[in-house]
């Protein structure tokens, strides 16, 4: 790696301070004057026609100042896609959901808002409602939507090679059927919207991947132009996928501002946030992997169902991760998927790291299942079988860097994984799990990010861009990036990030691309400005232009140092020349216009590819089923770090993430629509005493396109450690379970179906 | 002062000290934690009437102007802050067990702030950050 200043530093982030303090605001501590407060109506229905909403009674309360039913706003069915808009974000006619939203109220506090809910009064036509995704695919089931028969949301299908035929030719085939429920985000900040409408339009704050992409939405509900919707830049406390679409809050926030022209703050309660957000599909999959007699790949073919929920969401993007992922991590000839996401009636789902969880512990306990019939180690299987640079997956998509050999070689190393695999004490087990991650993938003309530099009056800088700052340090990364590329030390960097009112258009924090693409766009822009001050220091400095570096404040001579000028100095000069030094900048994804998620699964699918391996070593009690984590190692490649500190924090988290919760401990529990476990006493997660500390080991690989070689920061371990530990509780246990998560009474009971046998 | 009012209820909206957060409406999730008296306590589960007469930390009490806190330093300079949304309490719980126990193992650490739930670290760095405050190393980046 070349001799940065800043970039591959270990730094503090730029907003911790603030965090520390208590300053950093969230959306539910700010207030405006005159501020209303929200609350909504929920349907005590699955599934139902409402056939009159009579609002009279609480319009009447004193203190309220207005009631809002879909029957105020236009006529709009929202979708990511364009063929997916199925969303009414006030429904009108029918709920699908139990508390689906129905009316609002907004009133001068929230006891009242609260009260008004009462007074208004709901007659309903109950209809039959389905809350299993395989009971919604059979003929005869109650119909979600009108337009999509057998409650078909998004079928995804590729048929590579010839799977029937590999799968007959194989050595050996492993197949199973594998089960997962419904998990939830879990954002510590519960949802919340302050919505403020006047005569300049809407200023909305409200936890978000993107606020660009919020923008867009709300306006086209509102009737407002688009520029006139501002999403303004807030302290989000997490998204994790399930914050990146607009929500039916932003909307039915906006909405009762623009009709009570003052500003109305609506903040979810911990069970709304479990339930009229995003949830985590539940899934079912058959899965038949296929090996020659060296262990290598024949062909993988699979069948998956995912419960959607009641509307669409992110369908085509869900419905396609998990084929993505293993053709990105393995080497397999033949590749054969079936996605098909159902409706139910329940609450919408949307993407999630690890989805599906079933396809990473899948394919990852049958290349161990596999690897020990044919007497071979775990870890040779894996790399026998790994992408390497220049590899063509079955769908078209070329790898590029690459380094996820090293990242199994320097996992394993660090685990002891030769001195452990088949030499621990009964009840003990160690496993291991790889996994890739798509970085910048298509999303058509929104799929891009643009960024400003401005030299300020005394020397400093300010970064205008879209990228948004969840928690995962996206602000502190673009600031390590422009302070790099314009020779500053972070500290004279400041930003303005994710306004709408401010910022050109951003990607969003999904598809692993704000330090791709939005870093990307603010190097372009930091280039920009710096060639706009050698012009002015090249002057000054009488010497050549393209002979100018920048470094620790100042603009010099190459290899002559001693002939310099302070930055600062170079901008203020260009002021008293009457010129501005404004440096802008765009980074898009390189990849295929003609892949379509749906009807062309074919061709390059995103820029660039992160690799990880991660190895996870469990003990398991005999008697209860209790699965206990003694270790966690992750190894992920992710091009070059920009700051290792944050990488290992995004490391960490996919850790814990993929081991303890996915595999674990998170499932909702049903009972005819209604979720029976929306809080934190009755959804199990992680706490501090249930995880190790995770090792964190970076690995670099030789990436062209991301900003001074960066990927992205850490994901691959939420796919990688899935298997790592479905693998361990497999190596302590002898059994592979096909049931997730792995609480204590299904390992138990797996264990007693056993005989009790341990390997 | 209404007598059905939470200390959290004061705090964020009488007071405008909006570092203690709401999170779960049960008790669980920690983001509410205050000190009382030196101890960690759920603002969401203390009635304000209760509060009276005692001494309540907040977050906003930690430093002292821009000079922050051994504790919010560690964490700063540790990696123990990712969105932020855990951290007040977070904080406020690792300095009551500073002030009982100056020297705690990791296992009592864990189990200390065991009440406090984060969705972001996977907790690796708040452990690390709370034992570089208790040995003086949180002073400075951890490299």
């Amino acid at each position: 790696m070349p001799e940065y200043s800043v970039i591959g530093k270990r730094m503090p982030r730029i907003d911790s301070a603030a965090k520390a303090l208590g300053e950093a605001k969230f959306t539910a501590d700010l207030a405006l004057p005159g501020m209303l407060y929200g609350k909504v109506l929920r349907s005590p229905h699955p599934h139902a026609r409402i056939l009159n909403i009579d609002t009279s009674r609480a319009e009447k309360l004193p203190g309220v100042r207005v009631v809002v039913t879909g029957k105020d706003a236009i006529p709009y069915k929202w979708g990511v896609f364009p063929y997916t808009r199925d969303y009414q974000l006030l429904p009108v006619d029918r709920v699908r959901y139990y508390q689906e939203e129905v009316a609002a109220v907004a009133a001068i506090d929230e006891e009242i808002a609260r009260e008004a809910l009462d007074l208004i009064r709901v007659d309903y036509e109950v209809l039959p409602a389905v809350f299993d995704a395989e009971e919604a695919l059979k003929e005869g089931a109650p119909q979600l939507h009108d337009d999509k028969l057998g409650n078909v949301s998004v079928r995804i299908f590729v048929d590579e090679g010839d799977v029937e035929g590999a799968l007959a030719a194989s050595y050996l085939v492993q197949e199973d059927r594998f089960s997962s429920p419904e998990e939830n985000y879990c954002q510590t900040e519960p949802y919340a919207v302050l919505a403020n409408f006047d005569s300049s339009g809407l200023d909305i704050w409200c936890p978000n991947a993107g606020p660009h992409m919020k923008a867009r939405p709300l306006s086209t509900a509102l009737g407002l132009p688009t520029s006139q919707v501002r999403v303004r830049k807030v302290f989000i406390g997490g998204h994790f996928g399930g914050r990146s679409e607009i929500s039916p809050a932003d909307f039915i926030a906006s909405l009762l501002s623009q009709k009570a022209r003052r500003p109305v703050k609506l903040v979810y309660t911990r069970e709304e946030s479990f339930n009229c957000v995003r949830q985590v599909h539940a899934c079912s999959m058959l899965l038949r992997t296929g090996v020659d007699r060296d262990g290598k790949i024949t062909a993988v073919d699979t069948k998956i169902i995912m419960d959607g929920g009641a509307y669409a969401s992110t369908g085509p993007i869900a419905g396609s991760v998990a084929y993505l992922m293993w053709e990105e991590t393995y080497r397999m000839p033949n590749l054969r998927y079936e996605g098909i996401r159902a409706y139910t009636n329940k609450p919408p789902r949307g993407m999630y790291p690890h989805h599906p969880r079933v396809a990473f512990a899948g394919l990852e306990m049958h290349l161990d299942a596999l690897a020990e019939r044919l007497g071979m180690d775990p870890l040779e299987m894996r790399i026998r079988n790994a992408v390497s640079e220049g590899y063509v997956t079955p769908t078209k998509t070329v790898i590029h860097s690459c380094a996820e050999t090293e990242t199994m070689l320097k996992a394993a190393e660090a685990a002891g994984w030769k001195e452990k695999r088949g030499k621990l004490p009964p009840g003990r087990g160690i496993g291991m799990g790889c996994g890739a991650v798509i970085s910048g993938f298509p999303m058509g003309i929104r799929g891009g990010s643009a960024a400003f530099v401005r030299f300020n009056e005394d020397g400093d800088v300010t970064v205008i861009s879209g990228v948004v700052d969840n928690g995962q340090g996206n602000d502190s990364m673009i600031a390590q990036i422009a302070a790099e590329e314009l020779g500053l030390s972070v500290s004279n960097i400041n930003l303005v990030t994710a306004d709408t009112s401010v910022t050109p258009a951003d990607q969003g924090a999904y598809s692993q691309s704000s330090t791709l693409l939005s870093g990307g766009a603010v190097k372009e822009a930091a280039a920009d400005a710096k060639r706009q001050l050698f012009e002015v220091a090249a002057d000054m400095l009488e010497a050549k232009a393209g002979d100018l570096e920048a470094r620790d404040g100042r603009i010099y001579v190459r290899g002559a140092p001693d002939k310099y000028v302070a930055t600062a100095k170079v901008a203020r000069t260009a002021l008293s020349r009457n010129h501005t030094i404004l440096g802008r900048g765009f980074r898009w994804p390189t990849v295929d216009p003609k892949r379509d998620w749906i009807s062309n699964p074919r061709g390059q699918i995103a820029s660039t590819f992160s690799f990880g391996t991660a190895i996870a070593e469990v003990e398991v009690d005999q008697e209860t089923g209790r699965v206990k984590l003694l270790s966690m190692i992750a190894a992920h490649d992710c091009g070059t770090p920009i700051n290792p500190m944050a990488v290992e924090q995004q490391m960490q988290r996919s850790a814990v993430e993929a081991g303890p919760q996915a595999v674990l401990l998170e499932k909702h529990i049903w009972n005819k629509g209604q979720n029976l476990n929306a809080n934190f006493l009755d959804y199990w997660f992680p706490l501090s005493v249930d995880v190790p500390r995770i090792e964190p080991i970076i690995v670099t690989s030789n990436e062209t396109f991301g900003p001074f070689g960066a990927k992205e920061g850490g994901l691959s371990i939420t796919v990688a450690m899935v298997g790592a530990v479905a693998n361990a509780v497999r190596n302590a246990t002898g059994v592979s379970i096909t049931e997730l998560p792995f609480t204590p009474d299904v390992v138990a009971k797996a264990l007693a179906n056993k005989g009790g046998q341990v390997q | 002062m209404p007598d059905h009012k939470t200390l959290l209820e004061v705090l964020r909206v009488d007071l405008s000290l909006t570092g203690a957060k709401e999170g779960c409406e049960d008790g669980t999730c920690g983001t509410c934690t205050v000190l009382l008296d030196g101890w960690p306590v759920r603002s969401c589960l203390l009635l304000a009437a209760e509060a009276q007469g005692h001494e309540i930390t907040t977050i906003e009490g930690l430093s002292d102007g821009e000079r922050l806190h051994p504790v919010q330093e560690a964490f700063v300079n540790y990696g123990g802050i990712q969105c932020g949304y855990c951290t007040p309490g977070m904080i406020l719980t690792s300095k009551a067990l500073l002030d009982r126990n100056p020297s705690p193992t990791e296992a009592e650490v864990r189990e200390a702030i065991s009440g406090n739930l984060c969705r972001c670290t996977g907790y690796t760095k708040i452990v690390e950050s709370v034992l570089a405050a208790a040995d003086g190393t949180g002073s400075t980046v951890n490299t």
